[in-house]
């Protein structure tokens, strides 16, 4: 990407891979001056019942610092418990407990990169029944209390309602249109369903492309709230730079009958 | 209804020791959520494994990527990543690899797959502007024991028992022959690295002393008379010398509390 320059409307990065690659963040501050860099974090854990690594956080202020992205965001989701990373996003509780506490995470998260943040609504395997809201209203909620922005990933939605057996136009729907600062397009991967034997879960892999449904949705959901930035996220398997860009190029085909509020799609 | 901060330690404890039992029945997913479980299990163990064995493929050539997989599924469980950055990950997997079960029969492998992880240390590191010979010619000789430096980024200095440079030389020549006797002798080594590439230099005791020393924050005085205990003939104004030269020094504090500014 450094050497070539390929047309592409801007880049996202996850922070983690560059913060501790000196060499790689050096590469990264030269891609930015030529396209414009989201930075969309996986460390931060705003659901984690502890506090959030602050050290952690610092260095991606300190990245964002070097590099002016147009967006920093991150998911739903939490990753720490204690002192241990477990390099996935895990599911939360839909609770008073779990939004008081995700409020104040993404409160410290916001002070502490003086920026808005965005938060993903996550793909789903596991929910919890004890949940007492659903994820669009809680997303709502959060909203209203952080003044935080949302990254809206419609394949996530599409895998999540396959799993977790709810409507996806509904999600949508209910979705907080009004917060929407990004949205995201990903592959997923069917598998087996042992839980259910005989049906698949749908596994949110980013290592395909994007599927049919994902497409029809993104549609859809452009339709109800107009055009945003949106990325195609394809970081496992993958494929020729330029497939990677036809598939931005028909999210830009599909935004382009739509009112447009932004710009255009893009990939990482 | 579990607090969040029990839900979190019993799902922590699902997805890395496997024990799902307790987080289950809050759950709902499938017929049997439970089951699901073993989607994120798998997201932690492949992803961590993968880059393990993204960190080590000489070790992986030396021993065998099976050998390697079961080493590092092990090491993720009872090491999981104390943060997020999995760059920084796999310090301590040589150490635990070669206490695994099948190790104890190359006694190099520790010191192989240490040197194989340093060399993947400096090789993301970059140089930063080396001081300026013409600056250490005005220093005054009589504070000169007392002087700290800060050397690149880019190094490091490993003391191993077998000679495996040798080794790792032969891996990134692909040049391995069908038999190689390895005798065992103490080797000092100085690792060097920036921007994708490293080098492997094998240097004598004393010069390894007084840099691995230096580089760790030890006074110019201290690491001379280290190096001078490990060989009487070292000449420590030479080794300065060299370093300078090598333009490994990047900058020169007065005391410890300095931070990099106060420059001779």
């Amino acid at each position: 990407m450094v050497a070539t320059c390929p047309r592409a409307g801007w880049l996202e990065i996850h922070p983690e891979n560059f913060l501790a690659n000196p060499h790689a963040a050096e590469l990264l501050v030269e891609l930015s001056a030529n396209y414009p860099i989201s930075v969309h974090t996986v460390g931060i854990s705003v659901g984690s019942a502890g506090s959030i690594d602050r050290w952690h956080l610092k260095r991606i202020r300190g990245l964002a610092d070097r590099i002016k992205p147009i967006f920093v965001s991150g998911h739903l989701a939490w990753s720490t418990y204690r002192n241990e990373y477990l390099n996935d996003l895990l599911p939360l509780p839909y609770t008073e407990e779990t939004l008081r506490l995700v409020a104040a995470h993404i409160d410290e998260v916001q002070n502490t990169l003086g920026r808005p943040y965005l938060i993903e609504n996550p793909a789903s395997y596991v929910t919890f029944q004890f949940s007492t809201m659903n994820e669009a209203d809680f997303l709502a909620e959060i909203v209203l209390r952080t003044g935080c922005q949302l990254l809206c990933d419609v394949s996530n939605v599409v895998v999540s309602a396959h799993n977790m057996g709810f409507d996806p136009h509904q999600y949508i729907d209910d979705f907080p249109s009004h917060a929407i600062a990004e949205m995201h397009l990903g592959g997923f991967t069917p598998e087996e369903d042992e839980a259910t034997p005989g049906s698949e879960v749908w596994i949110d892999t980013h290592a395909a492309a994007i599927d049919r449904r994902s497409w029809d949705l993104y549609a859809y959901t452009l339709q109800r709230f107009g055009a945003k930035p949106t990325l195609i996220e394809w970081d496992n398997g993958l494929p020729s730079l330029p497939a990677l860009l036809r598939e931005a190029a028909y999210a830009e085909e599909i935004a382009r009958a739509i009112p447009m509020e932004t710009g255009h799609a893009s990939a990482h | 209804m579990p607090a969040l901060t029990e839900i979190q330690f019993r799902f922590r404890n699902a997805v890395i020791d496997g024990d799902s039992g307790p987080v289950a029945p809050v759950l709902v997913g499938g017929r049997n959520p439970q089951k699901r479980l073993a989607i994120h299990r798998r997201n932690y163990e492949t992803g961590l494994v993968d880059a393990l064995l993204l960190k080590f493929p000489a070790t992986r050539w030396l021993i065998g990527t099976p050998l390697v997989i079961e080493a590092a599924r092990q090491f993720i469980r009872r090491h999981p990543p104390q943060a997020p950055c999995i760059a920084e990950y796999g310090a301590a997997f040589p150490d635990f690899l070669s206490k695994c079960a099948g190790a104890e029969r190359l006694p190099y492998l520790r010191d192989f797959a240490e040197l194989e992880w340093l060399a993947g240390q400096v090789a993301i590191a970059i140089d930063a502007m080396p001081v300026d010979p013409e600056e250490f010619s005005k220093a005054d000789l009589k504070t000169l024991p007392d002087v700290r430096l800060t050397l690149q980024s880019g190094l490091r200095y490993l003391n191993a028992s077998w000679p495996v440079e040798n080794l790792l030389k032969l891996y990134l020549a692909e040049t391995a022959p069908d038999q190689l006797e390895l005798v065992p002798a103490r080797v000092w080594i100085e690792v060097r690295g920036a921007r994708g590439e490293f080098q492997l230099n094998r240097l004598d005791v004393a010069s390894f002393t007084f840099r691995k020393c230096v580089s760790e924050g030890c006074t110019l005085g201290e690491a001379a008379e280290r190096a001078l205990d490990a060989d009487a003939d070292f000449d420590p104004g030479q080794a300065l010398a060299a370093l300078i030269a090598n333009r490994f020094v990047t900058a020169v504090r007065q005391t410890a509390e300095d931070k990099f500014h106060d420059r001779l």
